[in-house]
C-alpha cells in the first residue's frame, strides 16, 4: 500500500536527515518503526503525510508511493484527503476546544452526514472521550489527550494512519489501554498502520513488521516476533543485556526530553 | 446623553474590532489596514448607492458583498504570499497597505467628504431629557446585529469551527486536512465584511471622509482592550472605548477623545498585557 525508496530529506537544503530509507507498509498490517532519539523516525513520517514542506523539509532523493500514486511532491492537505493521516508526536490537540470539537475538526473532509456516525464510532473505542465530551482538550490528562489525537485521526476514516510515540509520557498502565485499542482498530476495522515508537517492547506485541532506523537509515528489519528475538534488539531496545541496562540508564538521564525506554 | 452617543460608536468600534480579532485568531497577524479596509468600505457603498444609484438594502448587500472580496483578495495578494516568513514583515505590510487604500480612496473619489447621504429616516427620539436620532439608533443596532452574527457564524458553523482551529496551529490543521489557506481567506475577507459594515454605520451618521479611517483606528485600541482573541471581548472593548471617547470629548474638549482611548489602551497593556479577555493560556503536558 505504501512503499518508500531510498528516500533522502534535506532540512533547510543542507541537513541530511534520511540517508535512504526505504520501507513497505502492506494493506491491513501493522508497521511497527523503531530507533532511539534523533534517529529520523519523526522525519519519515512527515515526508509520507507531507507535513515535513512545511518546515522547510524536502525529499531530495528516492520516491514515496500510496496505492500506486505518487505522494513525495503532493500538498499536506491533499495527501490527508487521499486518506493519509498522521497523528503527530507530543499530543497536538486543539487545546482550547473541546473534545466533540476536536473530533469534528478531524472528520473535517468527511461528508457531513457520517460525522455524526463516526463520532459514535470513535466514543465505542474510547469510552472515556465520550465522558469528556465537552471538556477543554488543553486541560484532559495525557493519557485522554492521546486517545482525543487517535480518535481525531479515525474521524478522518484513513486509509493509513501515521502513529508518533503515542506512549510518550504515559503510565504503563494507559500505554497498555491505548495499545489495545490500535490492536482492536486493526482487527475490527481492518486499519492500516505505521507505527513509531521508542517503546520497543509493545510495539514489537502487536506489530506484524518491523523497521529499525538509526541515523537516518534503516539498519534491521523482519517480522516483529523475529525481531523481538534477536540479540541486539533484545540488548539495546528492550534493556535485557548487562550492558544494555547500564547504556540505557545513562543515556535515559540525559535525555531532554520525557521518553519511555522500556 | 453622553453614555449613550459614546456606546453608539462604540458599537461600530466593537464590529470593526471583532474583524481585527479575527484576522489576529487565525493568522497571528496584527491587521493595521482594518481602518482602512473600513474606508474603502464605506466608499464603496457611496459608490454604489449613489454613483450606481441603487436602493439601500442592495447598496448595502453590494458593498459588504464587496468588502468581502476585498478582504478576500488582500489575504490571497499579500499575505499569502508571505506565509513562514517572521510575522514583522507582516504587519509591515498592512501598515502600507493602509497607505495603498488610502491612496485609492483619494484617487477615485478625491480628498473632500462626499456628499451625505441619509441612509437611514433622519428624525429625532425623545427620552425624558434625552435627544436620539433613529439614525443613530439604528446604526447601534445594525452594528451589534453584524457584531452578533460574526459571533454565531464563528462559535457555531462548521467553517467558523475551522477558523478557531487554526487559530490554534496551522500544522495540526494540515495533518487534518484542512486547508489553512481557504480559512484564512474566509477570516479576512470576513474582516473586510466588518470593515465595511463599520464604515457604512459611520458614514451615515458621520459623513463620508477620508478622516473615518482614523475612527477605523479605535478598533485597535477596543480589540486589544478586549484581549486581541476574544470575539466577545472585541465587542465590548469598542463599547467601552466609545465611552471613554465621548465621555473625554464632552467634559475635556473634543481633541481629547481620541488620545484619552489611546491612554486607556496603554494604560490596559501595563496592566494585563493580554487585555481584559484573552485567552487564558492552557500551559500543560
Ligand atoms: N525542522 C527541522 N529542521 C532541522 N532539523 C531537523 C528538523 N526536524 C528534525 N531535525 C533533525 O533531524 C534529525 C531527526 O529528527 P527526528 O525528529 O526525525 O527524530 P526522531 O527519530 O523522531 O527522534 P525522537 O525519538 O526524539 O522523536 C534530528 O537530528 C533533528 O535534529
Ligand atoms: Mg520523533
Amino acid at each position: 500500500m505504501l512503499t518508500l525508496s531510498n528516500v533522502e530529506v534535506k532540512y533547510a537544503g543542507v541537513i541530511l536527515v534520511l540517508r535512504g530509507v526505504s520501507l513497505q507498509v502492506p494493506e491491513g498490517k501493522i508497521v511497527a518503526l523503531l530507533g532511539s532519539n534523533g534517529a529520523g523516525k519523526t522525519t519519515t513520517l512527515k515526508a509520507i503525510s507531507g507535513l515535513l514542506r512545511t518546515e522547510l523539509g524536502e525529499v531530495t532523493a528516492g520516491s514515496i508511493e500510496f496505492c500506486g500514486g505518487r505522494i513525495d511532491r503532493v500538498d499536506p492537505e491533499q495527501i490527508a484527503r487521499q486518506g493519509i493521516i498522521q497523528v503527530m508526536e507530543g499530543r497536538k490537540v486543539l487545546k482550547h476546544l473541546t473534545v466533540e470539537e476536536n473530533l469534528r475538526l478531524g472528520g473535517y473532509i468527511r461528508p457531513a452526514a457520517e460525522v455524526r456516525s463516526d463520532m459514535e464510532m470513535v466514543y465505542a473505542y474510547f469510552p472515556r472521550l465520550r465522558e469528556k465530551r465537552t471538556a477543554v482538550t488543553g486541560y484532559l490528562s495525557g493519557g485522554e489527550q492521546q486517545m482525543a489525537l487517535i480518535g481525531r485521526a479515525m474521524m478522518a476514516r484513513p486509509r493509513l494512519m501515521l502513529l508518533d510515540e503515542p506512549s510518550m509520557g504515559l503510565a504503563p498502565l494507559i500505554v497498555a489501554e491505548i495499545y489495545a485499542i490500535i490492536q482492536r482498530l486493526a482487527a475490527e476495522e481492518g486499519a492500516t498502520i505505521l507505527l513509531v515508537e521508542q517503546n520497543a517492547r509493545a510495539a514489537l506485541r502487536i506489530s506484524d513488521y518491523a523497521y529499525v532506523m538509526e541515523n537516518g537509515r534503516v539498519v534491521l528489519d523482519g517480522p516483529s516476533a523475529a525481531l523481538a528475538e534477536n540479540e541486539d534488539i533484545r540488548e539495546f531496545y528492550l534493556g535485557m543485556g548487562k550492558l544494555g541496562e547500564r547504556k540505557n540508564f545513562r543515556e535515559v538521564k540525559t535525555y531532554k526530553r520525557r521518553k519511555r525506554w522500556l | 446623553m453622553l453614555v449613550i452617543s459614546g456606546m453608539m460608536n462604540g458599537a461600530i468600534y466593537g464590529l470593526v474590532a471583532l474583524g481585527f480579532v479575527l484576522v489576529y485568531k487565525a493568522s497571528a497577524v496584527l491587521n493595521f489596514a482594518q481602518g482602512y479596509m473600513l474606508l474603502f468600505g464605506a466608499y464603496l457603498f457611496w459608490f454604489f448607492r449613489v454613483t450606481v444609484g441603487l436602493p439601500l438594502v442592495l447598496a448595502m448587500i453590494a458593498a459588504v458583498a464587496a468588502g468581502f472580496a476585498g478582504g478576500a483578495l488582500i489575504e490571497r495578494l499579500t499575505l499569502r504570499r508571505l506565509i513562514g516568513q517572521p510575522l514583522i514583515s507582516m504587519v509591515t505590510v498592512t501598515i502600507f497597505l493602509s497607505l495603498v487604500l488610502e491612496g485609492l480612496v483619494s484617487m477615485i473619489w478625491g480628498t473632500y467628504p462626499l456628499q451625505h447621504v441619509a441612509a437611514f429616516p433622519e428624525s429625532t427620539i425623545r427620552l425624558g431629557k434625552m435627544v436620539l436620532t433613529t439614525q443613530s439608533l439604528i446604526a447601534f443596532g445594525l452594528a451589534l446585529l453584524a457584531a452578533g452574527a460574526l459571533i454565531v457564524f464563528f462559535r457555531f458553523t462548521r467553517i467558523g469551527l475551522a477558523m478557531r482551529g487554526v487559530a490554534e496551529g496551522h500544522q495540526i490543521m494540515q495533518s487534518m486536512g484542512i486547508s489553512v489557506r481557504r480559512i484564512l481567506n474566509v477570516s479576512w475577507g470576513l474582516a473586510g465584511v466588518a470593515a465595511t459594515v463599520g464604515g457604512i454605520l459611520l458614514g451615515s451618521t458621520l459623513g463620508f471622509q477620508l478622516g473615518m479611517s482614523h475612527i477605523g483606528l479605535l478598533a485597535i485600541p477596543a480589540a486589544f482592550i478586549g484581549g486581541l482573541e476574544s470575539p466577545e471581548g472585541a465587542i465590548l472593548g469598542g463599547l467601552l472605548i466609545g465611552l471613554i471617547e465621548s465621555i473625554v470629548s464632552g467634559y475635556v474638549g473634543n481633541a481629547a477623545g481620541v488620545p484619552a482611548a489611546f491612554v486607556v489602551l496603554i494604560l490596559t497593556m501595563l496592566v494585563r498585557p493580554y487585555g481584559f479577555f484573552g485567552l487564558e493560556r492552557i500551559e500543560r503536558v
